[in-house]
């Protein structure tokens, strides 16, 4: 910092003697540099219209009172001794009601990626599908969704 | 001090061009050196006065100028009477004030408003060779306020570095303060959000096109995780994929012409490329395990993406053409999320360490491997601003997830959604 001041202070000097004295003038014409922006002529984003919609009613856990839910390890979709014993029961329940269909949820925690874990559910709700159909509930009554958390 | 601005006055009076080498602004990242600017309120010319006006736009310039790391600010109350001079030339500027205060850059400006219609000029100045170094005249209505202070935040970055600020685009995020997940959409600042979709079911994670005229999202709005692409100025939307199963994570190549996205049709996810309107292309990945989240390279040659093929989630890049694939991540058990930077050198990714998720950044061959969140709480989805200098994620530190933005090295880090309603899927549009 010091030998820049030095530096400064020499030049100063030097110009002083050499008569080179003037006041500056601005370089840049500045007019040049100052183009207009029309704000008003830029497009914008069009908000959603909030018109109603048809919604399907999609049938809750607590609807489907016969039917049990089985949880997984962290980061996996094995189906462990409790989650089949669980299914076991699902599937007495679902011989006992044939006009049944089912609906496999895959859910996981929210957190890491959404992507994966949404993977991650369609794999454990496969897993619970196939086990259901190994004991004897036909794959047609079955189907699965991932909704991730 | 006082002698080393009388000194420097001097210079800058007897001789413009030989202190212009000594004094060279030169910008590489953030946070390397700070300029110390001087930054006025905006003066009335004309038409109604609004102290409004010049606040907000104060405000916006502020804000965005400090989140870019690059400035140290001259304090407004040690401001000399040119702070209420209106004269826009540098020859009306009264540079040796500046100076005295310790300035090297100015910005001053001015407005007029007549009813609702607004013109607003900025200009910002080198102090030291007393010259103007840009300007602009803003055009629009009172409510093109923010919108002015953020298009010269943009310019101002543009001057001094050569790389023009992402401070005009906007964030694309997921929000359901309406009470169902939609899509929305609001400004760099977290200010003006505007909710673009009305599926009242769940909509996933946003992708802008690369030239920033569509948002691809994922929605369960037909009862299926399905791909949808939204055109952001006409509001037409359209569903594109929508095989059984998964239709997540959709990101369009760099020349638009692809889209690689994560179906899970064959039984297992995987990632391919479909074209715009949904067909498939190629399968890029076959493993047993789950493969997802892809991310181009900038080139279009890679993707980054997460598999579970060896075990736990790590992420990988492929070449699209060769399906050369290698592991990028060799820490944590969970790594995910991988974003590619707009500059190609780096991808920042989440890992889980200690039960909880931060932001990481490393070189794509897997080097130099920087944390740059500690927590609390997790942070997620690290999307890149354009200009690579800003990192936009989601966390939860404040109770429910909120949208933050911080530089690429991790400092700066500030909220810009309110904690209120839960808000996450960040991604920063293209240059608006």
């Amino acid at each position: 910092m010091k030998a820049t001041q030095m530096f400064k202070i020499a030049l100063v000097v030097l110009f002083l003697f050499g008569g080179l004295v003037g006041c500056a003038k601005p370089v840049t014409d500045d007019q040049t540099n100052v183009t207009q922006s029309d704000m008003s002529q830029q497009q914008d984003a069009k908000p959603a219209v909030d018109k109603p919609m048809h919604h399907d009613a999609v049938p809750s856990h607590d609807q489907m009172a016969g039917l049990k839910r089985i949880s997984f390890d962290f980061d996996q979709f094995t189906l462990s001794a409790a989650a089949r014993s669980i299914l076991g029961d699902n599937a007495k329940y679902l011989k006992a009601n044939s006009g049944v269909k089912a609906v496999i949820e895959g859910h996981c925690d929210e957190r890491g990626s959404d992507e994966y874990n949404l993977a991650l559910g369609e794999s454990r709700a496969i897993a619970a599908k196939n086990y259901l159909v190994s004991l004897g509930i036909s794959a047609k009554r079955l189907s699965v969704i991932s909704y991730g958390e | 001090m006082l002698l080393r601005g009388f000194i420097v006055c001097l210079v800058c009076c007897a001789l413009p061009w030989s202190v212009m080498a000594a004094t060279d602004i030169e910008i590489s990242s953030p946070g390397e050196q700070s300029i110390p600017l001087a930054l006025t309120w905006l003066l009335p010319t004309q038409g109604t006065q609004s102290a409004k006006v010049a606040a907000e736009f104060n405000e916006v310039l502020d804000a965005d100028l400090d989140l870019s790391g690059l400035f140290r600010f001259v304090s407004q109350a040690a401001f000399l009477d040119d702070a209420k001079h209106i004269g826009l030339y540098s020859t009306q500027v009264n540079f040796p004030q500046w100076r005295m205060l310790g300035a090297e850059t100015l910005i001053k400006g001015t407005y007029s408003l007549d009813g609702e219609k607004l013109v607003v000029e900025a200009r910002l100045f080198d102090v030291v060779n007393r010259r103007l170094l840009t300007g602009r005249r803003y055009v629009g209505e009172r409510k093109d306020v923010r919108r002015m202070a953020h298009a010269f935040a943009d310019l101002v970055l543009k001057e001094l570095t050569g790389e023009e600020g992402p401070f005009s685009a906007r964030i694309a995020y997921i929000s359901n303060q309406s009470g169902d997940k939609e899509l929305w959409l609001m400004d760099v600042d977290g200010k003006r959000p505007l909710r673009l979709t009305n599926h009242r079911s769940i909509v996933l994670n946003p992708d802008f096109s690369p030239r920033g005229k569509e948002i691809l999202f994922t929605s369960y709005r037909a009862n299926n995780p399905d791909l949808y692409r939204k055109e952001i100025y006409s509001g037409k939307e359209a569903k594109i994929s929508y095989k059984q199963g998964l239709n997540v994570a959709g990101r369009m190549a760099p020349n638009e012409r692809e889209i690689a996205l994560t179906l899970s049709k064959d039984g297992n996810p995987e990632i391919y490329l479909i074209g715009t309107s949904g067909r498939v292309r190629k399968r890029v990945t076959n493993s047993w395990g789950i493969d997802s989240d892809p991310s181009w390279s900038p080139d279009g040659s890679q993707l980054a993406f997460i598999s579970n093929r060896q075990g736990n989630p790590h992420v990988f890049i492929t070449d699209i053409f060769s399906g050369k694939t290698e592991r990028l991540t060799r820490r944590g058990k969970y790594n995910a999320t991988p974003a590619w930077s707009p500059k190609g050198d780096r991808i920042a990714f989440t890992r889980q360490e200690g039960g909880r998720f931060d932001i990481y950044t490393v070189n794509t061959d897997g080097s130099d491997e920087r944390r740059l969140s500690f927590g609390p709480g997790n942070s997620e989805h690290p999307r890149w601003s354009p200009d690579g200098r800003f990192i936009i994620y989601s966390s939860d530190k404040a109770g429910n997830r909120a949208i933050y933005v911080m530089r690429a090295d991790g400092t700066g880090a500030r909220r810009l959604t309110n904690a209120k309603s839960d808000s996450r899927h960040p991604a920063w549009s293209p240059r608006w």
